[in-house]
């Protein structure tokens, strides 16, 4: 399988695993986003134009109540009336009873004379004729001033109208406090930063202004007022510090004033500043997530396909290893087959001659020498080495057997003795010391007590080389043991303190065809059918091994259920 | 005692030659086949005891005649003679008739043992048919008797 393919796999699900679940969720996101800063935005766009509109409500009543009084003042009495100071005073305490807001009532006649006075300052007989004010006054009828601070350094206005009586004009003029309104503007506050003032058509500050900017201070900002005179007009606009604002501004007395509430851009939108910030960390961190999560689950996925193909192919090398195996046991076997017969004939040859030659001695034909000695003994020789022959064939054949295996309960506590058993004297001849380490709680097993027989007498002789050869036949200890192991499992060990096997050996030893005995000797077969026979059991078998120290195989069994 | 007569089956003429040269200095006397259909056929033409048969043979194999012979001549004791060291052809000889059986490369004498035991055992089987025979005859003298008094 090519590195390639499982790059461009890896890629592909990577890909289907990313953008299967980022792409809906950033929809949903964007479109939820959207919709959330529209509406917080427009509502507070809105609240600071009902504010703008219900102060300018406020205020144009306000002005108007007190313009109405006086011009009621002007028409229910005569210039003559009015010029008597003490039915001004009369009519002052009735203003002031209505609105404390009147500050001081004066009256001028037709060239700006101040006739009558009711106030705070001694202002009769002087002439306003040149006044800005008088001559606005004369000529529109109605005059409203801007705001000022007074003697006493409370805000200000004045208001003045016309009365046209037979013959002359007169002016009636009053001072009006502006704290009702002035305060009712100051005091609007919204979030941190939001602010009312009224400025004047020359920009001049009309109020205080929180943020800065005295009474009668000039505005830099320039704001301006809707082209409509009772419209409302809402704008983004920086001042000169660069910080951004959110006005709503309306014009009050017919353009005379300007009424601004505005707001810091960053207050006004800090929910959507703080939803925004919050959904890029969702977005990022769930953006995140997701790419973890693809990478973790494409790592596994690929990891275990490799898997599933490398055990695929080993299945395969497996079994054409097997059927090799198969093909060539049925080719021993065959000849063995064909060399039986011609060692049967050697057989009855080698009969022949021995019966020909007792009957040519019992006749008297042959006489017993040297020579007839030596014929004989080559004979018997010959017949040695058939029957030596004969046996090599019939191991062969054994070899290339195929029988179906039976599946039996072994008991191993007395099964592994009795294998034993079949070793002792060999063992004992070389001096090698067997040891059973048989645990009563062995489980039963279950199998074919022929194949399980065939493992360990393969151990054991492996491990009686590997002691003769370090040994020779002294000091050798061979130690067999068993007892149930974890999960349900039986453990089998066989351990022996001969010579061991090296690290790039012992990746080997499983292997068919592997072997480390001399040409002849071992047919490196061995342990690779051991473990096939193990596996065909469920059971795995395991080696540790040090060089100079000892080898031990541990065999792992399903117990039989 | 009448001599047993022996007849080996083998498709290896050299192997018939040598042995049937032996034996015959052994003071057998022995009949040779190259095949199941000669065997057949010598079995008709001479009163042969024990047949020595090989279970591979080229044509007609050990077992198709075998099981010919003991159709023919149910008396006759067939060895086997096999040169595969398994057991299961040599049983299907067995449950087909066959005596006993031998594992080529086999030794002369046990050859010739296990002949003689076959030859005794249809010694024993002939005499029990002789006498039973010999019963047979006898009763029917009792019963012409029985019906001469009646």
């Amino acid at each position: 399988m090519s590195e390639n393919r499982y790059a461009t796999l890896r890629r592909l699900i990577l890909a289907t695993m990313i953008l299967v679940p980022a792409i809906p969720f950033y929809i949903v996101m964007g479109i939820g986003y959207y919709f959330f800063t529209q509406s917080i935005e427009s509502s507070t766009v809105a609240s600071m134009k009902r504010i703008v509109e219900d102060h300018r409500q406020m205020i144009e009543t306000f002005l108007g109540e007190r313009k109405s009084d006086l011009k009621m003042v002007a028409e229910s009495y005569t210039f003559e009336e009015l010029a008597d100071p003490v039915y001004l005073f009369k009519v002052f305490n009735v203003l002031q009873n209505k609105s404390s807001a009147f500050v001081d009532l004066g009256v001028f006649n037709q060239e700006g004379i101040h006739v009558t006075y009711q106030g705070p300052y001694k202002l009769i007989g002087k002439d306003y004729g040149a006044e800005d004010w008088f001559k606005e006054v004369m000529k529109q009828g109605y005059y409203i001033s801007d705001i000022f601070l007074g003697y006493r350094r409370v805000p200000h206005f004045i208001v003045a109208i016309t009365r046209e009586e037979p013959g002359k004009t007169w002016v009636l003029r009053a001072t009006i406090d502006t704290q009702f309104f002035t305060q009712l503007v100051e005091r609007v506050r919204i979030g941190k930063t939001g602010e009312a003032y009224i400025l004047n058509e020359k920009g001049i500050l009309q109020t205080q202004r929180r943020s800065g900017g005295a009474l009668m201070d000039r505005d830099e900002d320039n704001v301006v007022g809707p082209a409509r005179h009772d419209g409302i007009e809402t704008f983004l606009k920086k001042n000169r510090k660069g910080e951004e604002f959110l006005y709503a501004t309306t014009w009050l007395q017919d353009k005379k004033w300007l009424l601004v509430v505005r707001r810091e851009e960053a207050d006004a939108f800090k929910d959507v500043r703080s939803a925004t910030l919050l959904i890029v960390i969702i977005n990022a961190a769930v953006g995140l997530g997701i790419i973890a999560a693809a990478f973790y689950l494409t790592n596994t996925i690929v990891r275990r396909m490799e898997a599933i193909d490398t055990e695929k192919e080993q299945l395969g090398q497996q079994l054409v290893r097997a059927s090799r195996l198969a093909e060539l046991g049925e080719m021993a076997a065959g000849f063995a087959h064909e060399i039986n017969n011609p060692l049967q004939i050697m057989t009855s040859e080698q009969a022949l001659v021995d019966t020909i030659f007792s009957d040519m001695i019992q006749r008297g034909d042959l006489k017993e020498s040297q020579d007839l000695a030596d014929l004989k003994d080559s004979m018997a020789q010959i017949k040695l080495q058939i029957d030596r022959c004969a046996k090599i064939t019939q191991a062969i054949l054994k070899f290339g057997r195929q029988s179906e295996p039976v599946s039996k309960d072994i008991h191993l506590a007395t099964f592994i003795p009795e294998v034993t058993a079949m070793i002792a004297k060999k063992a004992s001849v070389n001096g090698i010391a067997v040891k059973e380490e048989i645990s009563e709680q062995t489980p039963v097993v279950r199998g074919d007590p022929s194949l399980l027989q065939q493992v360990l007498l393969n151990l054991y002789n492996n491990a009686m080389d590997a002691i003769l050869e370090r040994r020779g036949t002294e000091g050798g200890e061979l130690v067999v043991a068993s007892g149930p192991d974890a999960n349900g499992k039986v453990r089998i060990s066989v351990t022996d303190n001969g010579m061991g096997i090296s690290p790039e050996n012992l990746k080997k030893v499983f292997s068919p065809f592997f072997t480390t005995k001399p040409v002849g000797k071992g047919t490196g077969l061995g342990l690779s059918v051991c473990y096939g026979i193990v596996d065909s059991m469920g059971g795995t078998m395991e080696v540790a091994s040090e060089r100079g120290v000892g080898t031990t195989f541990t065999i792992r069994l399903p117990a039989a259920p | 005692m009448e001599k047993m007569k022996m007849m080996l089956v083998d498709d290896e003429e050299r192997f018939l030659e040598t042995t049937q040269k032996l034996l015959a200095r052994k003071g057998y006397d022995v009949a040779t086949a190259v095949s199941g259909p000669e065997a057949l056929d010598k079995l008709q033409k001479e009163n042969i005891h024990v047949v020595i048969l090989d279970v591979k043979m080229p044509g007609m194999d050990g077992i198709a005649t075998l099981k010919a012979i003991k159709n023919r001549y149910p008396l006759v004791e067939v060895i086997m003679l096999t040169g595969h060291a398994t057991v299961e052809s040599a049983v299907e000889g067995l449950k087909s008739g066959a005596t006993d059986y031998l594992m080529k490369p086999t030794d002369m004498d046990d050859l010739i043992q296990k002949a003689e035991d076959a030859y005794a055992k249809r010694q024993v089987l002939e005499e029990k048919i002789r006498v039973a025979q010999a019963r047979m005859a006898q009763r029917s003298a009792l019963e012409i008797l029985r019906d001469a008094k009646k």
